[in-house]
């Protein structure tokens, strides 16, 4: 068919663009090395028009970061997608992954064309920066370039050697390739952390006085917050891939000519949904591990974060988290009404929404407000006399743990809603997952008010038991849910693509908030350096050395959002195109599933 | 129709994120200026300054933003006020300039009951440097009156006696643990604090080399345990002890057994 012929001569040509642009980058990176040993200075900063250096800079990392999540995270979610088809026999998965990864390929070239825009960006507006950091970590960018470039390849070899191993043997070893995929995807992401987090946190023996060529290469590149970051924005990728294919799918069933089409893009939007929140529900734990090693690495770079010009922003934040929260039930509690058997549970949901509306107000309460001084004497202190008691962590840790418990509950629900089990120890089962939620419950509280009786030293080390009481109750909860359903009865099919339009623009707004909440924890990430290049190393003399007010961030971070969206609905648009045949033979399938939770 | 209502609620979203955004407190992180420390230097430039050290070298936030350690400074403490509100009723017949100053200059002079002395060692600071502490301090909450004299007087004080040297000339091992500080966060004895590791059965858990580099470079090998309390020991105290010094409270710890 021509169609084929045409979009496999485009493909090559867009395959092999990430890898010329990373060898350019090189070859410049080179070039300049040769200068340097001639005696030439390069200028401290260049000069960018109209926006100016920081905005171009900041707009080049935030694309470059978001496709790099992008296509990060959804190779993840591929590799689980087609495992999951192995062993299930499920040819819908395997589908799902390749149709995934066939949009990964034009993501590639994105990530790659924003990751040289940012290069040439640092070189030309910060090479004094440059100039400096890429004397201190030179052997791990040769290393990330190579990786690159392998990446590159498995990506080629994974997505079109997928049709030719697609039985036995040759399609573990395909698998295989996803695998090394994911592999590669995280190393390259490890190193880059390792240049990021290196201007945050540079190890303490390294002071404005010492020269680059002399700072430890390892101790610079495992610097203090470089793990917390790295398990942080590894969690946050998964949580960003499964956002994207939600609002991927939200589109094409509103898009749908057929109900075939329609059921398979529901069924796709449920996937992506549960992938985004599942992960979203490990985020928090994550953060304030991070949090922590802020706090441990520089006490000040912690109280900047959370006390001090930016503690608004996690008033904001909260609000965010508060949205993704409610948007995810809420697709879920929807999606509900196509579950034969989930009425049952259906009165729950307002009680579940209430949790969730307490939860979100608590966390969006800030501890220190910014005050001046008439202020501070009206209310006795620099803490509210009311709400200064829940904008403390005791109050956020428990408000944030219920939240999690109770979109862990809905997702129960969720799947239970069709079935009815015929194990003989069903109701048993049922009331230790019930005496399971209320002790994991009971403790959360207990550590929330007993916190408050505390040294705040104690109090830090709570969060840990309350988080071990949520996990553990979410892991035994399912272990005795696997066991109590099986063979379990149905009590009918679920009906995919009988959904209101309406659930599909939660799962937009899905999309659109974690976007959104990603650039803002960019700028908080970046922001608590202040008017450091690398923290208390190298200060920005820049005329943009001052760190924005939030309002100015958040134009910045919208701008970007919208570039984003803008190229990532031009790449569907693409995959669309080549999609259409491969999608009317594949939806069939789609409308059999008996399955709740579509495994 | 559906192209559009994708887009409107898009957009629609980041409008509202971006609204709230700019609708809360605007602020923003300000380049701190340089500020001179000449006899002409002005309140509010010493209390920049002061503000700069307060939060960043002169380390004061590892210890009183702990709520724990010391009491904090820019909030109320047990209805008394912040800091500038309460330096004046402190001691009776001592302003709030004199009685901060004196706090910084002779920790172990002030200690609030239910608190151990201050771990502070003022010598690190040049006297201009300690009245800028002072002057913000007296900003929270109360009027600055530290002014460019008192600096010009402490700069000539430096000039005749520069900072450096051994905090106290003997040799005896608990002197030199006492004129340190260094019982402000280590136990020996029943005498000090619980916040460090303790001084006692020290010798039995770690070896000398450990201790001596414990003592000369601490952020270099944090004890299991008090990884929060990171970056609380002085790094200078290497540099205020005596190489004879060092040696007897290398030795004195070893010596420590279980």
């Amino acid at each position: 068919m021509p169609k084929i012929s045409r979009r496999g001569g485009w493909s090559w040509l867009q395959a092999s663009l990430p890898v010329a642009i990373v060898v350019a980058i090189g070859l410049i990176a080179i070039a300049i090395e040769p200068l340097a040993a001639q005696g030439y200075t390069p200028r401290e900063y260049g000069d960018f028009p109209v926006i100016g250096s920081r905005a171009a800079i900041w707009i080049a990392a935030q694309l470059h970061l978001f496709f790099a999540a992008f296509v990060l995270g959804v190779p993840m979610f591929a590799v689980v997608a087609e495992a999951i088809g192995i062993f299930s026999s499920d040819d819908r998965y395997d589908k799902l992954a390749k149709e995934f990864t066939r949009l990964l390929l034009v993501s590639y070239s994105a990530t790659a064309i924003w990751g040289a825009i940012l290069v040439f960006g640092l070189i030309t507006l910060y090479p004094g920066l440059w100039g400096y950091l890429s004397e201190i970590f030179a052997p791990s960018m040769w290393v990330y370039v190579g990786i690159f470039f392998f990446e590159s390849f498995t990506l080629y070899l994974y997505y079109y050697g997928w049709d030719r191993w697609k039985k036995g043997r040759a399609k573990w070893g395909h698998w295989g390739l996803g695998i090394l995929l994911n592999l590669w995807g995280t190393a390259v992401m490890l190193i880059a952390n390792s240049w990021l987090t290196y201007m945050m946190s540079p190890p303490a023996e390294v002071t404005p006085d010492t020269a680059p060529g002399m700072v430890q290469f390892w101790s610079a590149f495992a610097n203090a917050t470089w793990m917390p970051i790295n398990i942080h924005r590894l969690i946050a990728n998964v949580v960003f891939g499964g956002a994207i294919v939600g609002a991927y799918a939200a589109y094409r069933f509103l898009s749908a000519k057929t109900d075939e089409e329609r059921a398979h893009y529901d069924w796709m939007g449920y996937i992506g949904n549960f992938i985004a929140i599942s992960a979203l529900i490990v985020l928090p734990f994550a953060g304030y591990w991070l949090g922590r090693e802020i706090y441990e690495f520089n006490q000040q770079m912690g109280t900047t974060m959370m006390g001090g010009f930016m503690s608004w922003l996690w008033v904001v934040q909260a609000f965010l988290i508060a949205v993704l929260f409610l948007a995810g039930n809420y697709y879920l509690w929807v999606g509900m009404g196509r579950i034969p058997g989930a009425e049952r549970f259906m009165p729950y949901t307002k009680w579940m929404l209430l949790v969730l509306l307490i939860g979100a107000a608590v966390w969006a309460t800030p501890r220190n407000m910014i005050a001046d001084r008439a202020e501070i004497t009206a209310m006795g202190g620099q803490f509210h006399p009311f709400l200064g008691v829940l904008g403390v962590m005791s109050a956020k840790n428990t408000a944030v743990n219920f939240m999690i418990l109770t979109t862990f509950l809905s997702f129960l629900l969720y799947r239970r809603a069709n079935k009815k089990a015929v194990v003989s120890w069903e109701k048993t089962g049922t009331t230790i997952q019930g005496a399971l939620f209320a002790v994991s419950a009971a403790v959360v509280l207990f550590y929330g008010i007993y916190g408050y009786f505390v040294p705040s030293i104690v109090r830090i080390g709570f969060s840990v038991y309350q988080v071990l009481a949520v996990i553990a109750a979410i892991i035994l909860v399912v272990v005795i849910d696997v066991f109590m359903m099986r063979g379990a009865e149905s009590r009918g099919e679920i009906r995919w693509g009988e959904m209101p339009e309406r659930s599909q623009y939660a799962l937009f707004i899905l999309a659109v908030t974690f976007t959104w909440l990603m650039g803002l924890m960019g700028f908080a990430r970046s922001g608590i350096r202040q008017h450091w290049h690398v923290f208390e190393v190298i200060r920005d003399t820049s005329v943009d050395a001052a760190t924005p007010a939030l309002g100015y961030a958040s134009i910045v971070i919208s701008v970007c959002v919208l570039i984003f969206l803008s190229l990532v609905t031009f790449i569907f648009w693409v995959g669309g195109l080549a999609e259409k045949p491969v999608i009317s033979g594949t939806a069939g399938g789609t409308t059999a599933s008996a399955s709740a939770d579509g495994d | 129709m559906t192209n559009i209502k994708v887009l409107g609620v898009m957009i629609g979203t980041l409008a509202v994120y971006t609204w709230i955004a700019n609708a809360i407190p605007q602020i923003e992180s300000a380049v701190p200026e340089e500020v001179s420390f000449s006899a002409d230097v002005s309140p509010a430039e010493l209390v920049a300054a002061g503000a700069e050290l307060y939060s960043g070298g002169g380390g004061c936030t590892t210890c009183h933003g702990l709520e724990t350690r010391a009491p904090n400074l820019l909030t109320d403490y047990n209805g008394e006020g912040t800091i500038g509100q309460r330096c004046g009723t402190r001691v009776s017949g001592q302003d709030c300039k004199a009685y901060l100053h004196e706090s910084m200059v002779d920790p172990a002079g002030y200690i609030l009951e239910g608190f151990e002395p201050m771990v502070f060692q003022a010598r690190v600071l040049s006297g201009a440097q300690i009245w800028s502490l002072v002057a913000f301090l007296q900003d929270q909450g109360g009027v600055v009156t530290v002014s460019g004299s008192d600096v010009a007087t402490a700069a000539e004080a430096d000039a005749a006696a520069p900072a450096g040297g051994p905090m106290v000339a003997s040799n005896d091992p608990l002197e030199i643990m006492r004129g340190n500080l260094c019982l402000g966060c280590h136990m020996l004895d029943g005498e000090g604090a619980e916040l460090g590791p303790a001084f006692d059965g020290m010798g039995s858990r770690i070896a000398t080399d450990r201790i001596r580099t414990g003592i000369i470079d601490p952020a270099l090998d944090i004890a299991e345990g008090f990884d929060h309390l990171a970056g609380s020991m002085p790094p200078n105290l290497g540099d205020m002890l005596t190489a004879r010094q060092l040696e007897v409270l290398v030795d004195f710890l070893a010596g420590q057994g279980g």
